[in-house]
């Protein structure tokens, strides 16, 4: 299959476009085929379970590494071919908040400042205020929370059009990990920054997620605002009083657990009707509940690991 | 105050809709008081400036609030615009909620329905009929 290529003019549309992304690592497929589409504006989270790809797209996106098959776009720029000045509007911020240990922090600043035309200082204050920072202390000597917010607000004050966080609040405390929420979701942005937030926690994307990204084993399996994919989740609470079925036989299963001889379901894209599913499979009782993002996530991407253990378990 | 918990299976959006109907409901916020801008309360609750535009564009939907121009929202006298069958819904789903939280506690059913009166009598228009 030829790779389509092309220039990026007229993609202005998306931020960031994948074409038929993937990259493999020896045997192993890091990306499927990915086609991501997200629009300017907004907060995006990526969820999805370890090694499903995230960091890796990450680097493609960045023009770290070189696609396997396919092409990659932010800002209308192919990732491979991305110069100073499109390097100056895009904002990464890392786990492990990578910053040169030796330098001091007021050093630092200088040195970013004279890097990039947009910094903007009123911006830096703001929110270096939020963390406990003295600038004539040495990065090697910032606490985790200090380094977060060093490199938060270097990001921030460069006025990027877009900002990649890949699970920046890794490891941080509450006081740290509130005052990051806080400058990241209040901060004066440019109005048209596009904010990629990933992470593990929750309870975090629930407080900053406008759209939800969830990938899986190297794809794309659903975007959507977190209250539709919610939505599309719901958890069951059946009684069997016989045998229990195959999960083969569950319209939409995700994952089933037995819990003191009632089985507990998730299933996706089901309605109510699904009551008179179970009764016909012999159910005494089927009740249904919603869930929670996390419930809804944790049972989406589970649903390739459950353990058919729990059949055939009633006697 | 609003308080919004994650890991509920209802959004944060509904979260504050629900908190600030309660509070209209129960007369904390009176008909004229102005509710917190959309950033304010954002920053209370550390959530999306987003989440809190959507919560109040749904009170403004269910004729809760209205909009003054510069001002913000207000709390208006409600006006009922729900269908029917979605006000017998609703109301069957919050009796369910009573019944389900009180089953377990021993009352007899005349102590929680006399209790329910009780409070019904404490609201600000003393509504009982």
């Amino acid at each position: 299959m030829g790779i389509q290529t092309n220039t990026g003019e007229n993609m202005s549309k998306y931020i960031i476009e994948t074409q038929n992304l993937s990259m493999q690592f020896g045997s192993k497929l890091a990306l499927n085929n990915l086609n991501l589409k997200i629009e300017a504006g907004g907060i995006h989270s990526i969820v999805g379970s370890n090694g499903a790809g995230k960091s890796t797209l990450f680097k493609l996106l960045l023009g770290v590494i070189t696609p396997s098959v396919g092409e990659s776009f932010i800002l209308g720029n192919n990732s491979q071919k991305l110069g100073p000045k499109d390097r100056g509007n895009i904002g990464f911020v890392n786990e492990e908040h990578t910053l040169p240990d030796w330098m001091q922090v007021a050093k630092l600043i200088d040195m970013e400042k004279s890097f990039y035309a947009n910094w903007n200082d009123a911006i830096y204050k703001q929110v270096i205020g939020n963390f406990n920072v003295s600038h004539d202390q040495k990065i090697s000597e910032l606490s985790r929370g200090e380094r977060a917010g060093v490199n938060l607000a270097c990001a921030l004050a460069k006025r990027p059009q877009v900002l990649i966080l890949d699970e920046p609040t890794l490891g941080l405390d509450v006081v740290a990990k509130q005052a990051f929420l806080e400058s990241l979701l209040f901060t004066e942005k440019n109005d048209d920054c596009t904010v990629i937030y990933c992470s593990h926690q929750m309870d975090e994307i629930e407080r900053v997620a406008d759209q939800l990204i969830v990938m899986e084993q190297g794809e794309l399996v659903n975007s959507s605002t977190p209250e539709v994919f919610c939505q599309r989740i719901h958890y069951w609470v059946v009684d069997f009083p016989g045998k229990s079925p195959h999960s083969d036989q569950i319209p939409g299963f995700l994952q089933q657990r037995n819990i003191e001889g009632e089985i507990h379901y998730m299933v996706i894209d089901q309605d109510l009707s699904l009551k008179d599913v179970f009764i016909k499979l012999g159910a005494s009782s089927a009740f249904q509940s919603e869930v929670s993002l996390q419930q809804a996530v944790n049972g989406f991407l589970s649903r390739n690991h459950h353990k058919p253990e729990a059949e055939n378990q009633n006697v | 105050m609003i308080k919004i918990v994650t890991g509920d299976a209802r959004p944060i959006f509904k979260q504050i809709v629900d908190g600030i109907r309660m509070q209209i409901m129960t007369g904390q916020l009176q008909v004229g008081s102005k509710l917190p801008s959309v950033r304010g309360l954002s920053m209370q609750l550390t959530v999306n400036t987003n989440t809190v535009a959507k919560a109040y564009s749904e009170l403004l939907s269910n004729g809760l609030v209205e909009s003054r121009k510069g001002l913000g929202l207000f709390v208006i006298q409600p006006k009922q615009i729900l269908s029917d069958q979605e006000r017998q819904q609703r109301l069957e789903k919050a009796v369910e909620a009573l019944i389900h939280e009180t089953i377990g506690l021993s009352f007899s059913h005349d102590d929680i329905l006399q209790m329910v009166k009780l409070k019904f009598t404490d609201l600000p228009d003393g509504n009982t009929d």
